[in-house]
């Protein structure tokens, strides 16, 4: 004591009776973080904690993993199943038997009446892997529709795709410990602070310990971009041009791998014909930069011993997206830097278990990485589920995106909505409303019963979340980490693999195909089923993901443990071993700002918010720090228009209009906004979201609008809070 | 002696990560203010003391237990990630609606080359520590185990006073839970050899811990300040930052609070505080101003000091015998202006009372006589109103022992209304409050002691005697009342320049009077230039007939009027030296907006909705 009382009170701090630690994964982005919840003595989880011990997070969490236990008793949890004849009647609680009974029978009347395609299923990037594997068994061996598609198509689909066309395969080929080895990193419209934090760190702790090189390409001037030695503002759509002058500048200045190329890619001379138009002169004209940087980043890039490149939704949402990650494959590829320590093509990945999803599935063909169109894969897994090869499709259905259009012109009637909530995610919320209201029959089955597609719904299902279950995520470093089970589910809500496992049982195919009932039941399946593949799950187990904090694949059968990169000998999926050089031409074709809609619109991710905020705005300890959505505005733009700084704007584009509050600030160009995009009944009421040809991924980056002040302040603030239910 | 007690932590582990240990650089013997770093080095006794958290009474053997500790913030790596302040608030078991950490940003340049600047800050657990001087309760410890400054929610009766003198808005007033609870350095956490828990979750390596003067590994500067940082003058604040990357010139804030960071001309040297014309327009926001969580301090101040100056007309008058107000103690009003007295101070001291977020623990208010103006000020309110209380009995009672016993009374009281005027004054003379830290507090306080004091006595005795009774004593309070007005008048129009030559927050409170209260300002000034005119008159001709009531009673509302919107801008306009905000958390402006658009009925938004 050197001030205050003699006579010391004691110190009483928050103590948290922990009685136990269980192991998770965190359930939110595709990061991977180990968890340890904390229980106390009556079961319920009270405080949360990054394993020290793991690889990934080190002891460290981000701020929505610090308060994820938090999660289990957040309010708008689906208590028990609800069911309404029509989505504008009251809901009545029903229960699990008669929901699923009810559902069968309108998912058997709709196929009988239209055909097994007009019934859709939405899923997601949330749950489980052993969960989509047996979502995947369900839809594809069960009901065998061939609309069935993730949300993923929002996030991932432009990765997996340029993943495909270049190496043949999906599969993030490098790791966070690619940070440690490399001399040069480019950052493609990816905003690690704000999206992946511990990544972040990651990076952060690399350079910390050896400086190299990081280029940001964004727009926006992210925390990224300002850490960033360099940072180029990217005209918005204009990446492939940007990569094919770097490659432009690298092979004529003969900086590329001459050896790599030659020895691991095909398709060279179609290529080089397109490269060599994009000089840096032309270049710069389009995209924006100027020809001297072009210049100077593509020789520091080609110069350095390893260099990396990662990317996220920059890439990913635009209108080439896929043709955006494969010219960063271009990029690598010419300069040697895939499948080495620091030299790699990295996505980073969306969802916790976007990896999850894109493995086993069988959204876009069928189980670890099988696609329809081959007829052996056809035939391994008809053999292993015991059903007729025959009963499968031999062509890939509708993805996610044209899932919705194919409803707006009754091709489908009957939709099953897992863990995903297009009302706020999917571009042109007015068009979905439209939609969903088209459906017959609309079953959604979410951990929330407050998200907002649930109000088109004729069946509820409450679904449990995170770790009211137990099982698997793969993290954008191909790392397979285990859920623990660490309280018991809410109220009635059940675990997604007892709900499908409990729907199987309700179709005569259903009965005969084997459906597990314990998750680890069904990993064996995945270790079976991969065995010998690209994605060997063999040498793992429950017990041995635990105590490595997570493997890598491939994890062969009786491997010590997994295997950090892919594609280190060189060797890839295509038929001939090789990867690709695909060349690629600029596609103008985004909605571009004009004299009636003169600003383009940027859409993102806020760090204190995931998706649509059916979480996250639940947490006041998080959402309190964007509890209502905003707009990121050039102070010299709004000064024109008379817009002031916290004051609303209304924002008009060729979809409809929204009202948003105003943050000014240089962050953005003057010809620019930004809006996070967590928020119902905002940015998506404008956005446009043109399709990716390949990945048909919306463009949610990419779209012009008009921005006026918000004539009645006082209206503006009515209607912006009546669209926030929470 | 008991049995020393360890319990294992909830959070200790076998696999901790080595970041998240406590450091052990050589640190100098006395920090850059010539404090010793050892803060036992002078007093053994100190040592070897369980600081007893949750009865734990085990002993930390950390070999820098007794130095200074303090916070390192590396403000060239934070990105904002708030990992620090949600650790904080997650450990801590905080609501959303207030943290003890928190990050906010200042932002400069043109895009592309923007440059925005985040700042993590938390209790800096000074050397000075102003919170636990200015606590009337002593709740407030500066613990030689490592410099901590603790304040125990169990003694606090939430007056708040703590958040006032603090410069960077460490200590939170809960008004939910009616105390104040603020940052505990984590020292459950030093005492098992581990950082906080902020500095431990930092994903940037921005936030950071160890003893004070010390540089973390691959860290270049132990500067004390960053842009939008208070002067680290006031309280020798425990925390070193780094900031080497080139600012821009000018760094705004995104909060309400008309302020920017600007550079000398050369852009050389360190940043100043700076007035922001974000081009307001005059309002005149008179719900706002009479509506705020001080109004129990507008009642308080004003109603006590209007009896302080009635009661000083009568010491003067009664005791000392000066005319005309020696007539006063024989007048018919003498006994109602006593009542008067009584209630108007009662009614004070209870709004003050009540608005504590304890009113039941009011008794600890003299707990810290020894450093508190806050303190003094309710043992000199007290001992005025216990002498008050004295002098209205005994005037009761006839008798030459009861006479002596009133007159007694009355010094006792008088002694009181010295002490409790002067330190109802000082209390507000706070560095980090430049608004108040000026002498047109006392001018205004001490002012409005005579203008109300003299427009009491003249309201009681016109309404029990008549206007006409005593012109002579009439002419001589508006005289007193025109001196108190005066001695205002000449405050606002000094504090006016110098707050508007000084700059910085001074210029902001100034900004917002001339903008946001701009037009009830001016009402005052109207009314005060009246009230001055008329009172002048007044003392010259007298009042009299029903055209001197009329006017007496207008006159009377006018200064009542001019009075009240006086004390409620001063405690309105206050802006303090405290950390920028964000753009939602910690911006007073939003947090107006979800009040007034129900935003703030969520609980989820992080706003208290008003009462």
């Amino acid at each position: 004591m050197l001030f205050g009382r003699l006579k010391k009170n004691p110190i009483k701090i928050a103590d948290k009776p922990v009685v136990e630690w269980k192991y998770t994964t965190c359930g939110y982005c595709s990061t991977g973080c180990s968890i340890e919840v904390g229980v106390d003595a009556n079961g319920e989880a009270i405080t949360s904690r990054g394993v020290g011990s793991a690889d990934v997070n080190r002891g460290k969490l981000c701020l929505k993993g610090i308060f994820e236990h938090e999660l289990f008793r957040s309010s708008g949890r689906g208590r028990v199943p609800l069911i309404r004849k029509r989505f504008y009647e009251p809901f009545k609680e029903t229960s699990w038997d008669k929901a699923l009974d009810h559902s069968a029978s309108e998912i058997k009347r709709i196929q009988e009446t239209y055909g097994r395609d007009a019934f859709a299923i939405v899923s997601t990037g949330q749950i489980m892997t052993e969960e989509f594997y047996t979502l995947g068994k369900l839809a594809r061996g069960v009901l065998g529709t061939n609309n069935y598609d993730g949300n993923t198509t929002l996030c991932m689909a432009s990765a997996v795709s340029g993943y495909k066309r270049s190496f043949g395969s999906d599969g993030p080929p490098g790791c966070y410990d690619d940070f440690e080895h490399t001399d040069c990193l480019i950052a493609f419209g990816s905003n690690l602070p704000e999206q992946h934090p511990i990544i972040f760190w990651r990076l952060k702790q690399a350079l910390e310990k050896r400086k190299f090189p990081v280029i940001v390409v964004d727009p926006r001037v992210t925390m990224l971009a300002q850490m960033a030695d360099m940072h180029l503002p990217i005209t918005p759509g204009t990446d492939v041009v940007l990569i094919n002058s770097l490659m432009h500048v690298i092979l004529d200045e003969g900086l590329e791998d001459r050896e790599y190329i030659n020895a691991h890619t095909s398709g060279y001379e179609e290529f080089i014909k397109i490269v060599e138009e994009y000089n840096p002169v032309m270049a710069a004209k389009i995209c924006g930069i100027d020809e001297d940087t072009i210049r100077n980043v593509a020789r520091t890039y080609a110069k350095a011993g390893a260099a990396m490149s990662i990317w996220t939704m920059g890439i990913n949402q635009s209108t080439h997206g896929s043709d955006g990650v494969v010219n960063i494959n271009n990029l690598n590829l010419v300069t040697g830097n895939i499948g080495k320590p620091g030299g790699t093509s990295l996505s980073i990945t969306g969802q916790c278990n976007a990896m999850g999803t894109r493995e086993w599935s069988s959204c876009s063909g069928l189980p670890g990485y099988r696609v329809l169109e081959k007829e052996k894969d056809r035939e391994d897994i008809a053999k292993f589920w015991g059903i007729d090869p025959e009963f499968f499709p031999k062509k890939r259905g509708l993805f996610q995106t044209d899932i919705f259009p194919a409803i707006e012109t009754g091709q489908i009637k009957g939709l099953w909505i897992v863990a995903t909530n297009p009302m706020t995610s999917m571009p042109n919320t007015a068009r979905i409303r439209k939609t969903l209201e088209k459906l017959e029959f609309l079953v959604v089955q979410d951990a929330y019963e407050d998200m907002e597609t649930n109000e088109y719904s004729h069946v509820y299902f409450p679904a449990s979340i995170w770790a009211e279950k137990e099982g698997c995520f793969t993290n954008t470093e191909r790392r397979v980490n285990l859920i623990r089970n660490v309280i018991k589910p809410y109220a009635e809500s059940k675990p997604d693999l007892w709900i499908f496992n409990e729907m199987a049982k309700r179709f005569e195919q259903g009965q005969k195909i084997k459906f597990p009932e314990t998750t680890e039941g069904v990993f064996d399946e995945l270790r079976q089923l991969s065995k010998g593949r690209m994605l060997d799950y063999s040498g793992m187990s429950y017990e041995k993901i635990e105590s490595h904090r997570g493997i890598q694949w491939p994890c062969t059968e009786g491997a010590e443990t997994g295997s950090p990169r892919l594609y280190t000998d060189g060797k890839f999926q295509h038929e001939d071993g090789k990867a690709k050089l695909i060349p690629l031409i600029f596609i103008d074709n985004n909605e571009r700002p004009d004299d009636d809609y003169p600003f383009w619109l940027n859409t993102g991710r806020v760090v204190e918010h995931f998706h649509t905020r059916t979480r996250t705005g639940k947490v006041g300890n998080l959402n309190k720090f964007s509890p209502t959505p905003y707009m990121e505005m050039n102070p010299d733009a709004a000064k024109e228009l008379g817009i002031t700084h916290g004051s609303y704007a209304r924002l008009t584009s060729r979809r409809g209009d929204a009202v948003v509050m105003v943050q000014l600030t240089q962050r953005v160009a003057p010809n620019s906004v930004f809006i996070p995009f967590h928020f119902h009944e905002c940015v998506n009421r404008i956005s446009l979201g043109l399709l990716d040809p390949h990945s048909r991924q919306p463009a949610f980056k990419q779209c012009a609008v008009k921005v006026e002040p918000a004539t009645d302040q006082g209206t503006a603030a009515v209607r912006n809070k009546a669209a926030r239910a929470f | 002696m008991l049995d020393k007690v360890k319990k294992r932590k909830y959070f200790e582990r076998s696999d901790e990560p080595e970041y998240a240990r406590l450091p052990q650089y050589d640190a100098p013997q006395k920090n850059r203010y010539g404090k010793v770093i050892d803060l036992a080095a002078e007093d053994e006794k100190l040592k070897g003391k369980s600081l007893n958290i949750n009865g734990d009474t085990s002993v930390g053997e950390h070999p820098n237990r007794y130095k200074q500790h303090g916070f390192y913030f590396n403000a060239d790596n934070c990105i904002s990630c708030h990992a620090c302040e949600s650790a904080c608030s997650e450990k801590n078991g905080l609501p959303p609606y207030l943290a003890y950490r928190a990050v906010g940003y200042v932002e400069g340049g043109t895009y592309p080359n923007y440059t925005r600047l985040n700042i993590s800050m938390a209790c800096n657990h000074c050397d000075n520590p102003v919170c636990l001087k200015g606590c009337p309760t002593r709740a407030y410890t500066k613990f030689a185990e490592y410099g901590a400054v603790l304040q125990d929610p169990d003694i606090c009766f939430g007056c708040g006073y703590c958040t006032w003198v603090c410069p960077y808005n460490a200590p939170q007033l809960d008004t939910e839970k009616g105390h104040v609870h603020k940052c505990n350095m984590c020292v459950d956490r030093l005492e098992v050899g581990l950082k906080p828990a902020c500095a431990s979750a930092c994903l940037a390596g921005a936030l950071d811990f160890g003893v004070i003067e010390t540089r973390p590994e691959n860290r270049e500067q132990l500067a004390t300040q960053i842009p939008g940082f208070p002067t680290p003058e006031i309280t020798h604040p425990n925390i070193r930052f780094q900031q080497t990357k080139t600012l821009p010139r000018e760094m705004t804030r995104p909060d309400a609070i008309p302020l920017r960071y600007e550079r000398d001309d050369q852009g050389q040297g360190g940043f100043k505080t700076k007035l922001r014309d974000i081009g307001k327009g005059k309002c005149w926001n008179l719900k706002k101003l009479l509506s705020s969580h001080e109004n129990a301090h507008i009642a308080f101040t004003l109603s006590s000091q209007t009896v302080m100056g009635a009661f000083l007309l009568l010491f003067l008058g009664g005791v000392i015998g000066v005319t005309p107000f020696n007539s006063l103690e024989t007048s018919s009003s003498f006994i109602p202006l006593l009542g008067s007295m009584l209630v108007l101070l009662t009614f004070g001291m209870l709004k003050l009372n009540l608005h504590l977020g304890r009113p039941h623990r009011f008794y600890r208010g003299f707990n810290n006589l020894r450093y508190s103006p806050v303190s003094r000020e309710i043992a000199g309110v007290s001992l005025f109103f216990a002498g008050l209380v004295g002098f209205c009995l005994f005037s009761l009672l006839k008798g030459e022992l009861f006479n002596s016993l009133k007159v007694i009374s009355a010094y006792v009281a008088i002694t009181g209304l010295v002490l409790g005027s002067w330190y109802m004054v000082k209390l507000y003379l706070i560095p980090a409050r430049p608004f108040w830290n000026h002498w047109q507090t006392a001018t205004q306080f001490w002012g409005n002691t005579l203008s109300l004091g003299a427009m009491l006595i003249a309201v009681m005795t016109s309404l029990v005697s008549g206007l006409v009774d005593n012109q002579v004593q009439l002419q001589s309070l508006a005289l007193v009342a025109l001196i108190g007005l005066a001695m205002e008048a000449v405050g606002h129009l000094f504090h006016g320049w110098d707050m508007d030559r000084q700059g910085g927050e001074g210029a902001a409170s100034q900004y917002e009077q001339n903008t946001t209260y701009g037009t009830s300002s001016l009402l005052r000034n109207s009314l005060l230039t009246t009230n001055l005119i008329a009172l002048v008159t007044v003392s010259i001709t007298g009042l009299s007939g029903y055209v001197g009531m009329a006017a007496g009673c207008l006159l009377v509302l006018s200064i009542l009027s001019s009075s009240i919107i006086s004390r409620a801008l001063f405690y309105v306009l206050v802006i303090p030296t405290t950390m920028p905000g964000a753009f939602f958390w910690r911006n007073k402006g939003f947090q107006e907006h979800a009040q007034e658009s129900g935003l703030a009925n969520m609980p989820q938004v992080g706003v208290l909705p008003k009462h």
